[in-house]
């Protein structure tokens, strides 16, 4: 009896969020719950729905998490050690219980999170939502910055993440990558020294990469995505929000109840700010426990269920074990940097005797550009109010055009890297042979 | 200054306030002065242990054999990703590491020796070198034609060791292309 009784108790604690029986029960299940507190007590129906956000932030986040779960299990398996890194990876393919399945989630979540997190970042750009509305000390620019700087990091973790096995494509990824680096102006040298630990591709360099991988790059993500979440509050929630508030019509204002509550010098101002720019409050809102946390909670089981599927349709690949004599014929980069190894073949440059490295252009100099102009873009944009958090908005078309069009560019190059590109980078139609190449010398 | 002069009393209080204010403010610049020079300091130690004072790497400069045991022709030495040619009895040494970003290059056979052009000269070309990377092309001699190689490939100097005769390539010095090691 007690058993039960108490069990029921503990079961009831964990689910009265999902179904809490009164607006108050609703309300206080996000105020007094540590790890709902950081959702609003109430949230709009718009920011619900699936086709303004696709929710690709919180599907980005769930595969983090499944990285983060199956890489720790993963670091009990593997060692970073040039002898033994290909081997031990090897045995978690082959020799370890559920081996296979580990890495091919952790591998699969990777590359879905690379996919997710920059359509998460064309979703912003294409409904507008980097830029404030009406909500008082909003600061989205820095939210998107604060994204592409996810965005990289996360391109990084997946860098050092294929290194780690040890075999022909973190070979010759990391001699590529490297010398990229090197071929930046009066730091590069230096750079490419600090990166291997030395002039070689050799231990230094291994473990410099898995500490990076498996510590410091994740922190980084860490940090930030929370700080990325709390500035999603304290800029008013999505952009949709915003939208929806300068859809009201002014004459359905009700009074607006006010009340001054004094903060003691804790915060700068006197007034709590309450950012509550919907008017319509009760028909435009729904509590978020149960049904912010009841679609959190359906993201959460579709992504995983998404990544394990496709992990067992698509196993894992191994390449031969690293070999500094044997470039493989042709060498791709996974299909994230193809675009990038596209544009580093095709960038170099001469000017009578003089020849620039297409890694210049296209390794630094080109992604650098794009940087610098994603990061300088919301205060470059001036359009009005009207265009923050609707998708496509017409104010914002030629922008949002090219975007477009430097997006579809950059999916392009993937796409001849993947599929038209063969042996010595060749062009070949998909329909062509590949000409027989000796591996050896 | 004004206000002060009017009554001693608040000028008393005021200099008393003053005072102690800024010898605060001083001493609270000076703390956080010296807890941003600890942590900087801190920052850049940990930051330059990082950077290796000892490399235990393979030597730059090693034997290579006696010039009568090597292959007429070429000789690729895999670990140290280098191409050794005899002709006769002169040897040169062509790094087969691609100048653009570092993959090896592969030598391949032409069926029938091609007439190029290089720099003025008319050269007859027997095989090339070939990058899987991004493509990039070298003649014979290691000059780049096709590609994103930016140079041509890198040749060493080549001795003769004085001890045991053996051949002693120098990976730390590069040579012209025309460099010819005569024994
Ligand atoms: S590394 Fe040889 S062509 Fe790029």
């Amino acid at each position: 009896m007690r058993v039960t009784e108490s069990t029921k108790k503990l079961y009831d604690k964990l689910t009265w969020t999902w179904k809490p029986s009164s607006d108050k029960e609703a309300g206080d299940a996000i105020v007094k719950n540590l790890l709902l507190h950081w959702f609003p007590n109430k949230i709009s129906k718009a920011s619900l729905s699936w086709n303004y956000s696709m929710w690709l932030g919180t599907i980005s986040f769930v595969l983090f998490m499944i990285l983060v779960f199956t890489g720790v299990v993963l670091m009990f398996l593997y060692v970073p050690s040039v002898e033994r890194a290909y081997s031990s990876v090897k045995d978690i393919e082959f020799v370890v219980s559920f081996g296979w399945l580990l890495r091919g989630m952790h591998r699969m979540a990777a590359h879905l999170m690379v996919a997710v997190v920059f359509f998460h970042m064309v979703r912003v750009f294409l409904t507008g939502a980097y830029k404030n509305g009406g909500a008082v000390g909003a600061n989205r620019p820095l939210n998107w910055i604060i994204g592409i700087i996810l965005l990289i990091t996360t391109l990084l973790l997946s860098f050092t993440g294929y290194l780690l096995p040890w075999d022909q494509l973190a070979y010759w990824a990391i001699t590529v990558g490297t010398n990229i680096a090197r071929a930046a102006p009066l730091v590069g040298e230096a750079t490419r020294f600090f990166l291997l630990g030395g002039n070689t591709i050799d231990q230094n360099t291994l473990i410099r990469f898995y500490v990076l991988h498996v510590f410091f790059l994740p922190m980084i993500v860490l940090l930030l995505f929370s700080y990325h979440m709390w500035r999603v509050r304290k800029d008013g929630g999505l952009a949709v929000t915003d939208h929806e508030a300068l859809d009201q019509k002014p004459e359905k204002i009700a009074p607006v109840k006010s009340k001054t509550y004094s903060l003691l010098g804790i915060t700068n101002g006197t007034t709590v700010h309450v950012q509550n720019t919907m008017v319509d409050e009760e028909k435009n809102t729904v509590p978020s426990s149960p049904h912010l946390l009841r679609r959190i909670w359906l993201v959460t089981l579709l992504t995983f269920v998404a990544t394990f599927v496709l992990t067992i349709i698509f196993r894992a690949p191994l390449e031969a074990p690293a070999n500094p004599a044997v470039t493989p014929n042709p060498a791709k980069a996974p299909w994230y940097f193809l675009w990038l190894q596209e544009i580093v073949t095709i960038t170099t440059v001469k000017i009578g005797a003089f020849t620039i490295n297409g890694a210049l252009i296209g390794g630094i100099l080109l992604p650098g550009i794009l940087l610098a102009l994603a990061i300088w873009w919301p205060y470059r944009d001036k359009s009005g109010l009207n265009s923050v958090g609707v998708w496509f908005a017409k104010e914002r078309k030629i922008q949002n055009w090219v975007f477009i069009s430097i997006c579809a560019l950059i999916i392009i190059f993937m796409l001849i890297g993947t599929f038209l590109r063969g042996p010595y980078w060749n062009f070949y139609w998909p329909w062509e042979a590949w000409p027989e190449m000796p591996v050896k010398f | 200054m004004k206000l002060y002069k009017k009554t001693g009393s608040k000028s008393l209080i005021a200099n008393n306030n003053s005072l102690p204010e800024t010898r605060r403010s001083f001493l609270q610049k000076l703390g956080l002065g010296g807890v941003l020079a600890g942590l900087a300091g801190f920052g850049w130690q940990s930051f330059r242990s990082l950077i290796p004072n000892v490399l235990y790497e393979p030597p730059q400069r090693f034997k290579i054999g006696l010039p009568a045991n090597l292959a007429e022709g070429v000789t690729f030495l895999e670990d140290k990703r280098l191409y050794v040619f005899k002709e006769g009895r002169s040897f040169y040494a062509i790094s087969a590491a691609c100048t653009h970003l570092g993959c090896t290059v592969k030598y391949s056979k032409l069926n029938q020796p091609k007439q190029v052009e290089i720099g003025g000269e008319k050269k007859n070309i027997p095989f090339e070198f070939h990058c899987p990377c991004h493509g990039s092309k070298f003649y014979a001699e290691g000059t780049n034609y096709a590609g994103p190689a930016p140079r041509p490939l890198q040749w060493y100097k080549l001795e003769v060791s004085p001890d045991d005769g053996q051949l002693v390539v120098d990976m730390s010095s590069e040579a012209e292309q025309n460099f010819r090691l005569t024994v």
